[in-house]
This record gives structure tokens, C-alpha cells and sequence, in this order.
């Protein structure tokens, strides 16, 4: 398959959830190669950013979307969802590999759904290249039959990445990652993130809540206060020189 | 036992009674049961498990043969077509109500979900009266007949259908039974899925099929609990099963024939048992059977209800 490369537009989104207008005219743009964190304090509507961009937000009861979502010249609001989000993988605030899957199987889900391999070895060579990305093939080579209960937050965490990573996404979304991990891991799972945007020339778009780990793994930053776009551009410009009130408060954890 | 207050302590004491006979109930079922099929094997020894003839003489217990073979067959036979049945629609219908009606529509959900569980409440005489006078005639001259006709050189299908009232008929009735139970039991451990699964399955870009069929394998264990769940009830259920069964010693391995069960032999012979020597022991060995049935697939049932596992 070409590695097509899928720049990732949204546009004057709006998302209403029942009468709370979350997000306001909100507009971004993460270009293949890179990462752009999403940033701002809880609620101020990040993870329904992301949510929109793989169509999960049709999930949540009485949601609206307005606007246009553009992922290379698709728009996705307008898109079959199961399409959209074949081709865009996402690793979520809390770890959840399926609990009834090994280790293994965890990974091998998504190539053998969408058909990506059939042959064991072909699928043997993706769950390894998979668990070797998300940095944790090392302590689990021996034992993929186990169980994820087996494993610690941590490397749950990095399984979940690595089953969405054996898709080979085009577009990496990630809903604050490593709220609930411990720092080793934290440090496994940001370094995985930055090598597959760059490797795979794919698009990354992580939220975090720490303007520390955006400046730590982000190419750009889209800072959001209360569904605004607060400020958004390079990461060393907005962490260095930011040109908002709002932002410079966020950045010292004033807001 | 920590410090209580003194109006604490007569409510404590007063729920001990209630406590005792409960957990008792149980312990005392058996002992009562075992205590009246003790002398039919004296008598019989286990030939009762093995004899396919019963054949009661009120003269002496010498000339009567009680033979437990077939309805013990009978119920095992009309138990598992019941769970084959049942199975398919159960899930379908967990699905059905969890996935496919609109997320909106939790109303229409809810009196959907309540519709089936009072189904497992309904008085099973009811059933029985409809399989009865409706199901059993309709079976045979729209399935039983045509099934004859085209697959009658199949041992399973070899005899002729001469009444509705037929294992199969019993195990068709039974899984309409059931299937309400299984429905619950496994529909009670999907809802419990976490969103986070949920969202993991679909951020994979599953269709409806894919993902069902993700969740359904997260609550397995509870598909197996449903379906032993369901075989007790199934190889328990007295009432509509005597009503459609047929009762007679004819050997379930053709579907078609008229058979038995253990429950409908005790219900049919236990008025006039009193007249021959030993009948009621041997029937009490069949309530025995019962018990244990129910009492294995219970217990297997809810182990694997707790095996599911909602957290990785």
C-alpha cells in the first residue's frame, strides 16, 4: 500500500453536547511527519476535539457537530465512520487492551479485522514490529500469551499503543496518554510517539493536560481555553513567546 | 463481634432464624431425598439408571422393573435442544436491545428488555396450555411431517410423527422458556462492559458485526453460565414439559417420537405411586437426579459469571 500522506484540517467546528456549546469555532491543522499536542485545562473541550476527528463522538448521546473536519480530502463528518477510523488509530486516557485477548491477540485485532494479514507469520512480524514501536517488545517477547491483567498500568498503556500502531495509521490520535502511568513508561510512550510521526510521516495528535510534555514531544501546539482557540503555532513559540494572557498564565499553572 | 448498640443487637439476633432456615433448606432437600431413594437401590441397585422399561406390579416389588434409562434420556435430550435453541436468539437479542436500538432510545430499550423478563416469570402452565393445544399440532404438520418426509432414513428422524407431542416439541417449548433466562444473564454482563472497551473496539474502525462480536467475546464466560443456567431450568421444568412430551417409554433418539422426562414421570406417577411397592422411592431418585442436575449447573453457572472480567 503507498504510504499515503493524510494532513489532518479542522475548520470552524462547532460540537454542541445537549445545550453546553463545547466546542466554538475551533480550527487546526497537524501536518504529516509531526506532532501537535492540544492543550489546556480539563474541560475545555480537548478530548471532544479529538473525539470528532474519529467520529467517536457520535457515541455520545445528543451530541451536534457543525463545521468541517478534513483528513486529506475527506471530510470526515460527511464520511461512513467505520471508514474514517480505519485509518485512524487512537490510544485513550485510560489503558484498555480487551481483558479477555493475550498479549498477542491485543495486538493482532486490528490487521486481522481489516485483513491486513493472513498468514501467521506476516501477523507474527506485525505484532512484533508493533510491541517493538510502543517500546515494550523487550519485557514481553516471553510471555504474549499472558494476559493484560498481568501487566502494569504502564505497559498496558503501551499496549493499547501498540495495538493501534499495528494498523500503521496515518493519523495517531491520543487522548492524554500517560495521565494515569508511571514515569518510566510516560518517558517510552512519548519517545514512541515522536519516532512514529517522524518514521511514518504520519500525523500525530496528542491532548495533554501538561504544558510540560507538549513542549517535551510537540512540533505544534493548539492551546484551548473554555472550546476556544486560545493561541495555536510552533511549539517553541508558544511556550517561549506566547502571544495570549491566557497562555502565559497556563504555562506558569496559573489557569 | 465490634460494639453494638443494644436495639442493634435484638435486630441482629432477630435475622439469625431467617438466615439458619435459608441456608438450611437445602441441606435438608437432600437429606429428605436421599433418606426415600435409599430403598429403591437396595432393592434395584442401579439398574434403575439402566432399565429402559417401567413396568409397575402391585403385587410384589420382585415383578415390577422401574427403569429411570429413558426419561433420564429424555431430559437430557430436550435440555440441550432447549440451549441449542435458545443460545442464537439469546445473544441475538442481547445485541439487538444493547446495540441496535438507538442510543437515545433508553426508553424504548428498557420496556423492549422488561417485555422478555417477565417472560420468565409467566406461570409455565400457560406455556404449556399453548404448546399444547397450539404448538404441538402446528409442529407436526408443518415441521414434524415435511421433516419425515425428507429426512426420515436419519435415525433421528426415522419414526413417524403420530402426535405433536414430542421431545422435540418439549425442547422447542423449553427453549421459548429459557431464552428469556440466558437473555438476562448474559445481557446483565454486557451492560457492565466499560465505555473504555466500547471505544477501544470502535477507535479500531469495527462494523457493528466486528464489534458485537469483540464485546460478546469479552463476556464469554457469562454466554457459558447462561447456557447452564438455562440447561438446569430446562431439565427441571415439570409442568409444560409433561403437557407436551408425549409421556411415554419410547427411546428420545428419534426426535419425533413421543418420549419422557424425569420430571413428567414424577409428575404423572407420583399420585397413584402409593400403589406399588417402591414406585415412590424410585421416583424420589429421579427428584434426586433433578436436584443435582440443578444444583451443578447453578453452581458451574455463576463461577463463570464471576469469571468475566471487566478490567484489564
Amino acid at each position: 500500500m503507498a504510504e499515503e500522506l493524510l494532513e489532518v484540517r479542522v475548520e470552524d467546528l462547532n460540537v454542541w453536547i445537549g445545550d453546553n456549546h463545547i466546542l466554538k469555532d475551533v480550527y487546526m491543522r497537524a501536518v504529516p511527519g509531526t506532532v501537535t499536542a492540544v492543550m489546556g485545562p480539563s474541560g475545555s473541550g480537548k478530548s471532544t476535539l479529538i473525539r470528532v476527528i474519529n467520529r467517536l463522538i457520535d457515541l455520545v448521546p445528543g451530541s451536534k457537530v457543525k463545521g468541517r473536519v478534513m483528513i486529506g480530502k475527506i471530510n470526515v463528518l460527511e464520511s461512513d465512520p467505520y471508514m474514517v477510523r480505519r485509518r485512524i488509530g487512537m490510544v485513550f486516557q485510560e489503558p484498555n487492551p480487551f481483558p479477555h485477548m493475550t498479549i498477542y491477540e491485543n495486538v493482532a485485532i486490528g490487521p486481522r479485522l481489516h485483513g491486513l494479514a493472513r498468514e501467521r507469520e506476516e501477523i507474527d512480524r506485525i505484532v512484533e514490529w508493533a510491541l517493538k514501536k510502543a517500546q515494550l517488545w523487550d519485557e514481553v517477547k516471553d510471555r504474549l500469551d499472558d494476559y493484560p491483567y498481568q501487566l502494569s498500568g504502564g505497559q498496558k498503556q503501551r499496549l493499547s499503543l501498540a495495538r493501534a500502531l499495528a494498523l500503521k495509521p496515518r493519523v495517531l490520535l491520543l487522548d492524554e496518554p500517560t495521565a494515569n502511568i508511571d514515569p518510566v513508561s510516560t518517558v517510552k510512550v512519548e519517545r514512541s510517539i515522536i519516532e512514529y510521526a517522524k518514521e511514518n510521516m504520519a500525523t500525530v495528535i496528542i491532548v495533554t493536560h501538561t504544558p510540560q510534555q507538549a513542549a517535551r514531544i510537540s512540533d505544534n501546539i493548539l492551546f484551548i481555553y473554555e472550546g476556544r482557540v486560545i493561541e495555536y503555532g510552533p511549539t517553541r513559540e508558544v511556550v517561549l513567546h506566547p502571544r495570549e494572557e491566557l497562555t502565559r498564565k497556563f504555562l506558569g499553572g496559573e489557569v | 463481634m465490634p460494639e453494638m448498640a443494644k436495639s442493634d443487637k435484638r435486630f441482629f439476633y432477630s435475622l439469625v432464624p431467617a438466615a439458619l432456615v435459608s441456608s438450611l433448606i437445602l441441606v435438608l432437600l437432600f437429606i429428605v431425598l436421599i433418606y426415600y431413594s435409599a430403598p429403591a437401590f437396595k432393592e434395584y441397585g442401579f439398574r434403575i439408571f439402566t432399565t429402559k422399561t417401567w413396568s409397575p406390579s402391585e403385587e410384589s416389588a420382585r415383578t415390577s422393573e422401574y427403569g429411570l434409562f429413558i426419561p433420564l434420556l429424555g431430559t437430557l435430550v430436550s435440555a440441550i435442544i432447549a440451549v441449542v435453541l435458545a443460545l442464537p436468539f439469546a445473544i441475538s437479542t442481547v445485541i439487538f436491545t444493547e446495540e441496535v436500538i438507538p442510543k437515545g432510545m433508553n426508553k424504548v430499550r428498557e420496556t423492549f428488555s422488561t417485555l422478555i423478563d417477565v417472560m420468565t416469570g409467566l406461570p409455565t402452565i400457560v406455556y404449556g396450555l399453548w404448546g399444547l393445544a397450539i404448538l404441538a399440532p402446528f409442529l407436526r404438520d408443518n415441521l414434524y411431517n415435511p421433516l419425515y418426509a425428507v429426512l426420515g432414513s436419519i435415525p433421528l428422524f426415522s419414526c413417524r410423527p403420530v402426535t405433536g407431542t414430542t421431545i422435540l416439541t418439549a425442547g422447542i417449548l423449553l427453549s421459548m422458556m429459557i431464552m428469556p433466562f440466558m437473555y438476562s444473564v448474559i445481557r446483565h454482563s454486557y451492560k457492565r462492559i466499560p465505555a473504555i472497551y466500547k471505544e477501544a473496539a470502535l477507535a479500531l474502525g469495527t462494523t457493528k458485526y466486528e464489534y458485537s462480536k469483540i464485546m460478546m467475546g469479552m463476556v464469554k464466560p457469562s454466554i457459558l453460565a447462561g447456557i447452564l443456567i438455562g440447561f438446569g431450568r430446562a431439565a427441571g421444568e415439570t409442568v409444560a414439559v409433561a403437557l407436551v412430551v408425549g409421556n411415554t417409554f419410547n427411546m428420545p433418539s428419534c426426535l419425533l417420537s413421543s418420549s419422557y422426562t424425569i420430571s413428567a414421570l414424577i409428575a404423572n406417577q407420583f399420585g397413584n405411586a402409593a400403589l406399588y411397592p417402591y414406585m415412590i422411592n424410585v421416583l424420589v431418585v429421579g427428584g434426586l437426579i433433578l436436584l443435582l442436575i440443578g444444583i451443578v449447573s447453578n453452581i458451574l453457572g455463576i463461577m463463570y459469571l464471576n469469571r468475566v472480567r471487566y478490567t484489564a
